[in-house]
């Protein structure tokens, strides 16, 4: 049975048939047929970094010059970031400047491949960790009621075809922004993504499973079978250890492990369409760090080298570009406070920042409207005002680079308002909210039931006006002792890894 | 599905052996059988434990008996020693969580201090928590389990994990600190779905009259100049502080001025402590903290969506009964002798630790802890114990544990524990089987009803787990016993992979 070709449908539904057949021989030899063509223009594969805790937009992405860095340094005495001098800022224009821990993505801002949308976020209004993260993520701002994420969304609307691998988690949880996709596939790392056991009868313990969780409807059955037809998938595709390319350096931790985890899933070319990593601990009640050293600072070095290694990784000539084909977005619940603590940290704010990498991106600007910084230019006189709603943001990209012209059915009732930060075609764009059918989702079951609708939201935006590197890694924090192969760095589910305290 | 399945899934941590028929025992009808049980697991203090308790006593612990101030002063204070023996509170406590939750018969103490740890979770590796844990889970989460509610909230209030873990420690009138107050109402108490965002207070409905429907970001304010000054003595150099790591109201922190806390006014220059036991008053007597608290455990001990009934009914007693100091027993009472309770199955993944648990009780694997590996395994199902690190606790809905990592690494654990590495783990499967059990047919029956106790709902699961013993070969044939020595365990672990094992 050598060199079986299977469209994902026969996969999906013949395999338990197959593998009895083949009384639990194992599948090697398996190849997939008719995969989507990698390459078809504007087809990006999204990737959503979404950073739980709440960061401090305000320090990620200080003001440098006016009226406003003046209300910047009262306001933050000791968390302040200089804008001369060791660890100071690193200007983007004649207004703002980057923590000195971007300095790599400074460099990727400078070759015009990220940009920043400073003043956006998610417009509802909540200073909750847990309600702006499901708002933002289901992508419906005020409401819970919704079993799908706005990512399910757009898989479904544009179809995710026979594609193996449509959507990643990488790490040990399926966000929010993913709910309602039976088909995603949760991973830390290819290698140890298999079962284990007694090696004379592991493939048959697999054989059995298939049987039996392929045998019923039920959310548990399609969960164990999805669960399965991944093992399969990479098992077939990888190809040992993982080398990056370019000279790609990844920082240690969970957050660079998935990141490369990604990249090596890109190169498989199982038809990856969108994958979503955490980076959490961005709820800096104190101690956060200042004069752009510490706690924050190591946050964002992490942070920053990880994207920067994996563009590097991704970045190449001629088909091995897979750069070219990538939208990055870098998002968070909220920004924090504009006055800091008593314990040099900031409480839960409102305005944040996003930052968006990749090929097709108009990068080397700064856009969104700044509301300023004076008390009376601020959400509830205390946080920075949102300017540009994310989804915005989000949904240039949908419209622009992955593919998507029916964004209505990813955002219901947005009033789509491009910024000009990706590049493509906004023809053919409808807002129409398709009514619900029975083919566009598939809910496992709903979300958490209760919900309390909260005020609306605004959009709005247009574009504003539009420079320096190095760091070091941050090894995740891990709380039990001991490593072993099997133990997992960050493995805390339902998102936020760590808002910390 | 049969009342004793339910009971001992959701009430307890899986079937062990003897449990079954012990319960079947209660009585002559089903739902006499059910009453006894739940009476008889409400009243924990009357189970006679030996086992468990021959179990924690071979462990040789040596810190869960400690009191606060030891604890603190010879774990915390002491900074000498080594870094194992400065967490040893937390690293024994986690032991000792899962000795109880295999061997004691308390098994819905034991479900319900899993719920409450989630429900007060604080990160426990860091800060205070990892020094005095013992005392946090002792005096904090198990002295009121089945007491009051409002007692429990103050015990957590002014517990330095709790202080350090939510920033209130921190907290005074020169530099507030709102994030206790914060979560304190988003997750303790009211909810989120009372959360009407931000918005003044007086345009809360109700707010003219005393009592709001929910509560505005002006509310966390006001509870935070509550709490301030609610701090731990840990400090060896402030004037009036010690270094004991006992509860501290500093008044020189404390905001003496008027607040308005969910539309009630607390007058300035109120007594010590004053401020934030209102506070606590307000919160635990409020009806949305209720349906909030009273919604969780119904998600937990009856499914993922509890119909609105039964939690209302649950809401009514806990608010009604806010003062009563078996205030909790008598929540549960009404959820588990409700309609609800013995007609739901199946609505409800496992979780981690309750698969973990489960599996360890079906196969009655005897622990002795040797090192720490089966810690290192079972971390990677996602669900490391006492560390969660945001302030909600392990989500309690199956869409957080069906991802393919979480499914894989549930199998995984299944044969890693079977495959006999986990040191300090011993599971005799052959030695549990009876010797005149030696057919395929036979062993899977035997372990299907040890493990489920009761017929797997596919009849061709079934086939399949007898297909793997078989190898090709008559299913009523009897295997040699080396041949069962190598195929038993294997199908054990493959029923406990199977769908079955992972509902509740």
């Amino acid at each position: 049975m050598n060199n079986l070709l299977w469209t994902r449908r026969q996969f999906l539904q013949g395999c338990s048939a197959a593998i009895a057949a083949m009384a639990g021989a194992r599948l090697s030899n398996l190849a997939f047929a008719n995969l989507d063509s990698p390459m078809a223009e504007n087809s990006d594969i999204l990737i959503s970094v979404f950073l739980r805790g709440g960061w401090d937009a305000l320090n990620v992405i200080p003001p440098i010059a006016g009226t406003d860095r003046g209300y910047y340094e009262s306001a933050r005495a000791n968390l302040k970031i200089p804008t001369s001098g060791t660890n100071s800022t690193l200007a983007l224009d004649d207004r703002f400047g980057f923590h000195p821990a971007l300095a790599p993505l400074h460099e990727l801002y400078k070759a015009k491949r990220l940009a920043v949308v400073h003043a956006a976020g998610l417009t509802a209004d909540t200073r909750s960790h847990f309600d702006a993260m499901q708002f933002m993520e289901l992508g419906t701002p005020g409401a819970k009621s919704s079993t799908t994420g706005w990512i399910t969304r757009h898989l479904n609307s544009i179809g995710v075809g026979n594609a193996l691998i449509p959507a990643l988690s990488a790490g040990s949880s399926q966000p929010v922004a993913l709910a309602g996709l039976i088909n995603n596939t949760t991973m830390s790392s290819a290698s140890s993504f298999k079962l284990g056991g007694h090696w004379k009868y592991i493939e048959q313990q697999q054989a059995a499973l298939r049987q039996m969780y392929g045998s019923g409807n039920s959310w548990l059955h399609a969960a164990g079978l999805n669960t399965l037809n991944a093992v399969d998938t990479i098992e077939q595709a990888s190809a040992g250890n993982y080398t990056p390319a370019n000279g790609a350096t990844y920082p240690n931790g969970s957050f660079g492990d998935q990141l490369k985890t990604i990249a090596q899933m890109i190169k498989m070319n199982l038809g990856l369409r969108a994958a979503t990593v955490d980076l959490g601990g961005w709820d800096s009640h104190e101690n956060q760090g200042d004069g752009g050293t510490g706690y924050l600072s190591n946050l964002l070095t992490n942070l920053s080298q990880g994207l920067a290694a994996f563009y590097t990784d991704l970045d190449g000539a001629g088909g091995a570009n897979y750069a070219s084909r990538l939208s990055v977005v870098v998002m968070s619940e909220f920004g924090r406070r504009l006055k800091e603590n008593a314990n040099r940290g900031t409480d839960h704010g409102h305005g944040s920042a996003m930052l968006v990498l990749g090929g097709g991106i108009n990068g080397g600007q700064v856009y969104g409207n700044w509301p300023g910084l004076a008390n009376e230019q601020l959400y509830d006189r205390a946080d920075l005002a949102i300017t540009t709603d994310y989804r915005q943001v989000l949904g240039e990209l949908v419209v622009r680079r992955l593919g998507n012209k029916n964004l209505g059915a990813v955002f219901a009732g947005i009033n789509y308002a491009p910024l000009g930060i990706a590049q493509g075609t906004d023809t053919g764009v409808t807002l129409a909210t398709p009514a619900p059918s029975a083919a566009t989702a598939t809910p496992m079951s709903g979300m958490t039931p209760t919900a309390t609708p909260m005020s609306g939201m605004t959009p709005t935006a247009t574009p504003m006006p539009g420079m320096t590197p190095t760091a070091t890694p941050m090894p995740n924090a891990t709380p039990s002792p001991a490593p072993s192969e099997f133990t997992n760095q960050a493995f805390l589910p339902f998102a936020l890894n760590q808002v910390r305290r | 599905m049969n009342v004793e399945i339910i009971a001992l899934n959701r009430m307890a941590f899986g079937l062990r052996q003897g449990e079954l028929d012990a319960f079947r025992a209660l009585g002559n009808t089903d739902d006499a059988r059910l009453n006894a049980y739940i009476e008889q697991q409400l009243q924990p203090n009357n189970i006679l434990d030996t086992e468990c308790d021959n179990k924690l006593t071979q462990a040789g612990f040596t810190t869960l008996g400690k009191p606060l101030t030891q604890l603190w002063a010879e774990h915390y204070a002491d900074n000498k020693k080594e870094y194992s023996f400065r967490i040893a509170p937390i690293a024994e406590t986690r032991k000792a969580t899962i000795l109880r939750a295999v061997y004691s018969k308390r098994q819905l103490q034991e479900v319900l201090a899993d719920f409450w740890h989630n429900h007060f979770n604080v990160f426990g590796w860091e800060g205070y928590a990892q020094h005095v844990w013992a005392h946090y889970d002792r005096d904090c989460i198990r002295a009121y389990i089945f007491g009051n509610f409002r007692q429990m909230l103050e015990a957590i209030a002014t517990s330095p994990a709790m202080l350090y873990y939510l920033d209130n420690y921190r907290n005074s009138r020169g530099g507030p600190n709102e994030n206790w107050a914060r979560e304190l109402i988003e997750l303790h108490t009211l909810g989120a779905e009372n959360y009407l965002g931000v918005k003044p207070q007086n345009e809360v409905p109700g707010y003219s009259s005393g009592a709001p429907v929910g509560y505005v970001d002006g509310d966390v304010y006001e509870a935070t100049r509550c709490f301030t000054g609610w701090r731990v003595n840990d400090s060896t150099y402030e004037k009036d502080v010690t270094n004991t790591g006992t509860f501290l109201y500093y008044d020189a922190w404390h905001d003496r001025f008027q607040k308005i806390v969910m539309g009630r006014n607390l007058p300035p220059d109120q007594s010590q402590l004053k401020d934030g036991r209102d506070v606590l008053d307000i919160l635990a007597a409020h009806p949305g903290t209720g349906r909030f608290v009273c919604r969780k455990l119904c998600r937990r001990l009856i499914g993922d969506n509890p119909p609105d009934r039964v939690v209302n009914e649950a809401a009514a007693t806990f608010t009604a009964q806010k003062d009563a100091p078996d205030q909790l027993r008598q929540v549960y009472r009404v959820i588990l002798k409700s309609p609800e309770f013995k007609q739901t199955w199946g609505d409800k993944i496992k979780r981690p630790f309750d698969f973990a648990m489960s599996m360890l009780r079906a196969i009655n694997t005897d622990i002795t802890f040797q090192d720490d590996g089966f810690f290192w395994n079972y971390d990677a199902l996602g669900q490391s114990m006492f560390a969660r690190r945001p302030p909600d606790g392990y989500p309690d809905v199956k869409e957080a544990w069906t991802n393919t990592t979480s499914i894989l690494q549930r199998w995984r654990l299944t044969t890693t524990v079977l495959g006999g590495s986990i040191k300090g783990f011993s599971t005799k499967i052959v030695e549990q089987t009876p010797t005149n059990v030696t057919t395929p047919n036979q062993l899977t029956d035997f372990w299907i009803d040890r493990i489920l106790g009761r017929a797997m709902d596919n009849a061709n699961d079934r086939a399949e787990v007898v297909r793997l013993i078989a190898q090709g070969k008559g299913n009523d044939v009897a295997l040699t016993s080396a041949q069962i020595t190598e195929r038993a365990p294997r199908a054990v672990e493959l029923i406990l992979m199977s769908p079955d094992f992972q509902l509740k």
